[in-house]
């Protein structure tokens, strides 16, 4: 992260969105039962911030048939990764000014 | 945007909630753990019969089908089928150490087997499976997470 221009990113700056950006930023991917279980969030609150990050082309989601049940898997896109390196670089910097 | 540091902290702790609930999954599977005590032990019992040509069967039989799940499994990064963690989360340490680990049992396997042998123990081979058997299922999931760090 040391070559990342730091950038606030509004999108991803809520703590939910944070935690759930930053928990995909450390898996190829992760289904949606696991993040629902593991950020404590509702499936209806998890849905809300996929779709939120999906439409702005930060995650993309996938349907896989698993043992003939439909699961859903959730990804990081690279410009997901790379909004999230700036903002994680802007707080810090932020920080580091104070 | 207008943040202030207290907030910026906040947020940076959240990030790393968020990172932390799938570093934590770093690991092998349970299944891995037992399945190479429970063979290790069955090695041993092989190796008590005195079967010079079922022992080597065994033994290559065993190293081919470990070494195919290992190539797997050993990395840490699928311990659930519920995520895969990064390879720079899962850490490029696990699978050198997990063989570190089983080199290391060989050893202490081999050492303990001579010792209770000399003893005149009559199922030397199976007794001293045991040992380094306790060692994997307890201490491996122990080892790959202490490797990645969590």
């Amino acid at each position: 992260m040391t070559d990342v221009a730091p950038r606030f990113d509004e999108l991803i700056h809520p703590a939910t969105r944070l935690q759930l950006v930053a928990a995909l930023a450390a898996a190829d991917w992760a289904e949606f039962a696991f993040l629902r279980d593991r950020l404590g969030l509702s499936d209806s609150a998890l849905s809300k911030q996929l779709s939120a990050l999906e439409e702005a082309g930060y995650v993309a989601t996938d349907r896989v048939l698993d043992a003939g049940r439909r699961r859903v898997r959730a990804r990081l896109t690279s410009a997901g990764r790379e909004a999230l390196a700036g903002h994680l670089a802007a707080l810090q910097e932020l920080l580091a000014g104070t | 945007m207008s943040i202030s540091p207290d907030e910026a902290r906040a947020a940076l702790a959240a990030a790393e909630t968020g990172r932390r609930a799938v570093a934590d999954e770093v690991g092998l599977p349970a299944w891995y753990w037992w399945g190479l005590g429970a063979c290790w032990i069955a090695l041993g019992t092989i190796g008590d019969l005195g079967t010079w040509w079922l022992t080597s069967v065994a033994t290559l039989v065993f190293g081919a089908v470990h070494s195919w799940v290992f190539g797997r499994v050993a990395d840490g990064r699928r311990r659930t089928s519920l995520v895969t963690v990064s390879r720079e989360v899962a850490g490029r340490r696990t699978m050198l150490n997990v063989w570190f680990l089983l080199l290391a049992m060989i050893v202490v396997g081999a050492g303990f087997a001579l010792l209770i042998a000399a003893d005149g123990a009559r199922h030397p081979g199976t007794i001293a499976s045991v040992l380094p058997a306790a060692i994997i299922v307890a201490g491996g999931p122990r080892l790959v997470r202490w490797s990645a760090g969590s």
